[in-house]
């Protein structure tokens, strides 16, 4: 019998990480279709969708997707400002390696999937050297956005620092000027009482 | 004894501010100790140092830890090892007490969770401890689990099953954060800024600089 529900157990966990492959799979193929169309808010969205996943799964290349699909998105919201050259060019590198990736996922691939959202990632930087410090600024940003959503969703602050590869001290500004600490199951004791035992404490 | 435990985010909001000597002055008439971890220390000194933005931020941390206003578990005979075996065990009792979709969620990290086990070891020595922390999730852990299950389940829009009995030994702990630190400094005339908005001036810039309070709350502290 416990054999029976261990086999279950396990078959439910495989059943899950294939519909996270799935889902994956999904959004590199609306990415490369979004980025195709100029569509800014649905890359937005599928970043968001990303990190749903990556707040519950924590796997660095979730997280890697999710800021590359972001850093796409105001990259592309910016496109005329930031002046890159042949942007359609640009594209088509880009979505060749996302088809790459998505591929190797297909395949069961992890870590050339891996390899190819790295390569993205570069590509980005590289493309265009006449605007590489603001693709850099663009990603270093995205990380920070996405770390205050994976914070948003409940992960403590340090865990999310470490999953994005920042300090804290980048994220408690972003934090601090976001809605997230409004949410009302955030207040936990009577605010009176909190500062009462400060007081008493620190007389 | 008496002794104030310190996560990263009341530091480095303290020192974004420009704060940091209300810790001094706090610290001059506190009958007790004021503690890091070597985990926080390696979040508010040892990485920042070696990011160009925050090292002059982290300077002035190292600089009161030279000074002994901020000190290690050591200074009251805590053993390294005994901390560490506690901080491991918290940390996996807290990464393994929400899940989703049969999958336990890493939620915490060990700095946090230094701070709550140091917080228990002086307990048992019968050392009274408060931890400072900023961050909302290992504050809400221990005061109000049920409300992290609702928060995760209400944001990842799928059900969070929390695994009560892991967290028996999150309960009973005391916290405060940075805002209410500035608040009793303020209380206890530490502050040398002579305007009426001072208070109101104080809660705004720790809130902006990352500390886990609502507005609501804000408003109450400054009508305390």
């Amino acid at each position: 019998m416990f054999i029976y529900f261990l086999k279950v157990i396990l078959q439910m966990v495989v059943i899950n990480d294939k519909e996270e492959v799935e889902h994956v799979i999904s959004v590199l193929r609306e990415t490369r279709e979004a980025l195709e169309t100029s569509d800014t808010f649905k890359l937005q969205k599928l970043s968001d969708q990303t990190i749903h996943s990556a707040s519950i799964h924590q796997h660095t290349d979730f997280i890697t997707l999710a800021v590359l699909i972001y850093s796409l998105s105001k990259i592309l919201e910016r496109k005329e400002k930031m002046n890159i050259a042949r942007w359609s060019a640009y594209v088509k590198k880009i979505n060749d390696e996302l088809f790459k990736a998505m591929s190797e996922l297909k395949k069961g691939d992890s870590e050339e999937f891996a390899r190819h959202l790295e390569h993205t990632k570069e590509l980005l930087i590289s493309f265009s050297p006449n605007v590489r410090e603001n693709v850099q600024e663009v990603i270093k940003r995205a990380s920070i956005n996405k770390a205050s959503k994976i914070y948003e969703h409940g992960i403590s602050l340090s865990r999310t620092a470490k999953l994005l590869g920042i300090t804290q001290w980048e994220l408690a500004d972003y934090v601090g000027h976001s809605k997230t600490h409004e949410d009302p199951y955030a207040t936990t004791v009577d605010e009176k009482k909190r500062a009462k035992i400060a007081r008493e404490f620190l007389s | 004894m008496k002794a104030l435990i310190f996560d990263s985010g009341p530091l480095i909001n303290l020192s974004m501010n420009g704060l940091l000597q209300v810790l001094e002055k706090l610290k001059s008439s506190f009958q007790g100790k004021f503690l890091i971890t070597s985990y926080v220390n390696q979040e508010v000194y040892e990485y920042p140092v070696q990011v160009q933005q925050f090292e002059l931020g982290a300077l002035r941390i190292k600089q009161l830890i030279k000074r002994g206003v901020i000190e290690y578990p050591d200074s009251l005979n805590i053993a390294a090892k005994e901390l560490e075996h506690e901080t491991r065990k918290l940390t996996n009792l807290a990464n393994t007490s929400l899940r989703a979709n049969e999958k336990s969620i890493n939620i915490v990290s060990e700095a946090e969770m230094s701070c709550i086990a140091l917080s228990k070891i002086l307990e048992r020595k019968n050392i009274k401890s408060i931890i400072v922390i900023d961050e909302r999730t290992a504050r809400i852990l221990s005061e109000k689990p049920e409300n992290l299950q609702r928060l995760m389940s209400a944001r990842l829009h799928q059900k969070i099953i929390m695994i009560t009995n892991n967290l028996k030994e999150f309960q009973g702990l005391s916290f405060i954060r940075s805002p209410e630190l500035v608040y009793v400094a303020y209380k206890k005339g530490l502050i040398e800024l002579d305007d009426s908005r001072a208070l109101e001036a104080l809660l705004y810039a720790t809130k902006f600089k990352g500390a886990a309070i609502s507005w609501e709350e804000i408003n109450v502290l400054k009508k305390l």
